[in-house]
């Protein structure tokens, strides 16, 4: 049970980076991406290339996987972030229909359908990974740096700047603000998180094929951001324990094994439907709206001004 | 006085309708001059072609020798030419201060100075518009007259040298528009040059040491206060009156 417990953790951890990862682009930068998973990809391969050809060092090999996951991501930035942001999503299924055709055809790099098999276990400053609970502690570790830094990147002017977008992207160009500059540097920083995400996967698992990185994982992690809420840093975290461990609860429902598959999908895919007509701003907008209903000195201030509203 | 901002022979069509048809005027540095003529005579047109927002299809501007045509919205801003819109266009998310606060930042930092000057110079901006006390409230949840100061202060905090304001008095209280032309005096005090586009006459009257009147895309005439409103002919179109 305890690994049990651990795998789900590790799962969830994985999730709850890359969906907070992915809330920097979306949530912050307003760039729709339904490609998160190739970036969660080359982050994986990367990690798995070291850790079998020069080191079993999980933070060389982390470190690895972000600068090319990052380059990668800047590769696809430039270009693209030129397009108006509806044709941006358009665009991202594009490269994330090429980058799983990379994955699955180019035998020499990525093992094909084979993918890249046997990684070593980890080691972390002389911690040598042994079991599900030693991964867990890693994934908790690195969890708590990735929103640590999206923390901080969203209170530093480069995310006050990303929010002014966000606000209103006119406004912000014509305070002079560099809508291009601004989007392809949170979009190479959200690829370059994702890829310890890829780098966790590739040495827990020890095997890394293109199944993980596919379409609908990355449209799995939109829905994450979307139905948690995007823009907020509790958003994603509780996204991505909705998608992960909903389907986990399921399990444990005393459905007819027949017929447990297509139940859990129409009673999973009904639940995401619900919330989206009840909450459209995702479920961390529900504590915020009882929060704000509970303690209203938000508005307080507000009230106390002048009365020459403008209605 | 020497010209901070010369368009000259401005053509702007928009399927064939030719809004701005061969507009020229100069700027003086420290000048207020008021951009005025009847609804969809080009003003904010006008205002878009300078900042970049659209590109003329002949003639040029230039600002302090820089030529301004073909440069990106943001370049221009950073040049020392800052605009308002009319519908304010606040980050109404964000406080009152972080508005202040991210027009003068350098939106490549990924951490906060460590030297405070970035929040004294936001404080120096908010005291300067009244709107130091309200920091902390939304930008959402402000007057509408304090969404206008708002919308100032953001201008002033990017290092505006040239400033065009689209109606920034339309709506404004009288306490509040006195603070208004305090506030556009004392501006000018500092050297800053500013063209707005107004409708109230009286505000018009009140601030301007030129006023350029636009017709039909074309500055139709350029003088001095009491010389445009003398001008019969100017306000028989401005206010629609047909000639007798």
């Amino acid at each position: 049970m305890a690994a049990y417990i651990a795998n789900m953790m590790v799962l969830l951890g994985i999730a709850i980076i890359l969906a907070s990862s992915l809330d920097l682009m979306v949530g912050y930068a307003g760039i729709f991406s339904v490609a998160h998973a190739v970036f969660y990809g080359v982050g994986a391969y990367t990690a798995a290339h070291v850790a079998l050809g020069y080191t079993h060092s999980f933070l060389i090999a982390t470190l690895a996987a972000m600068a090319v996951s990052g380059a990668v991501s800047f590769i696809l930035a430039v270009p693209v972030l030129r397009v108006r942001e509806e044709y941006f999503v358009v665009a991202s299924i594009g490269f994330q229909i090429v980058a799983s055709t990379i994955f699955t055809s180019w035998n020499s790099v990525t093992g094909g359908m084979g993918g890249l098999t046997g990684v070593p276990t980890a080691r972390l400053l002389g911690w040598q990974m042994a079991s599900p609970v030693d991964y867990m502690i890693l994934t908790a570790l690195c969890v708590a740096f990735v929103l640590t830094v999206i923390a901080l990147l969203v209170h530093s002017p480069f995310g006050r700047a990303l929010k002014a977008f966000r606000d209103d992207e006119t406004a912000a160009i014509a305070l002079g603000k560099d809508p291009l500059v601004l989007r392809v540097a949170a979009t190479t920083l959200s690829g370059a998180l994702a890829a310890i995400a890829g780098s966790i996967y590739a040495f827990y698992i020890a095997f890394v094929n293109p199944e993980s990185f596919t379409l609908d994982y990355s449209v799995l992690l939109l829905a994450m951001v979307i139905i948690g809420g995007a823009g907020s840093m509790a958003g994603p975290i509780i996204g991505a324990v909705f998608i992960t461990l909903f389907p986990a609860l399921l399990t444990f429902m005393n459905i007819p094994s027949q017929i447990i598959g297509p139940v859990q999908q129409i009673i999973y895919g009904g639940a995401i439907v619900l919330l989206m007509v009840f909450w459209p701003d995702g479920i961390a907008s529900v504590w915020k709206l009882m929060r704000g209903r509970r303690s209203p000195r938000a508005t307080a201030a507000a009230r106390a001004l002048p009365s020459d509203r403008a209605g | 006085m020497t010209a901070e901002l010369e368009i000259d022979s401005l053509c702007k069509a928009f399927g064939g309708n030719l809004i701005i048809n061969n507009a020229t005027l100069e700027l003086e540095e420290g000048r207020i001059t008021s951009l005025v003529g009847p609804n969809g005579a080009g003003k904010t047109t006008l205002f878009n072609l300078i900042t970049g927002f659209l590109r003329p299809d002949a003639g040029g501007i230039r600002y302090r020798g820089h030529d301004l045509v073909g440069l990106a919205p943001q370049r221009v801003t950073r040049l020392g030419i800052a605009r308002s819109f009319q519908n304010l266009r606040l980050f109404n998310n964000m406080t009152v201060y972080e508005n202040v606060l991210v027009s003068l930042e350098n939106s490549l930092r990924l951490w906060r100075r460590k030297d405070g000057r970035d929040h004294a110079r936001t404080q120096a901006v908010l005291e300067r518009v009244g709107l130091w006390e309200q920091r902390r409230v939304r930008a959402a949840d402000l007057s509408y007259a304090e969404k206008k100061f708002l919308n100032l202060a953001r201008i002033m905090a990017v290092g505006t040298e040239l400033f065009l304001l689209d109606e920034p008095a339309s709506g404004l209280d009288g306490p509040s528009r006195v603070m208004f032309h305090e506030l556009l005096r004392s501006l000018q005090k500092d050297g800053h040059t500013i063209l707005l586009i107004e409708h109230n006459l009286d505000i018009v009257r009140e601030v301007s040491d030129r006023i350029a009147f636009l017709n039909k895309g074309e500055v139709a005439a350029f003088g001095t206060p009491e010389q445009i409103f003398a001008d019969e002919e100017l306000t028989r179109i401005y206010f629609g009156v047909s000639a007798q």
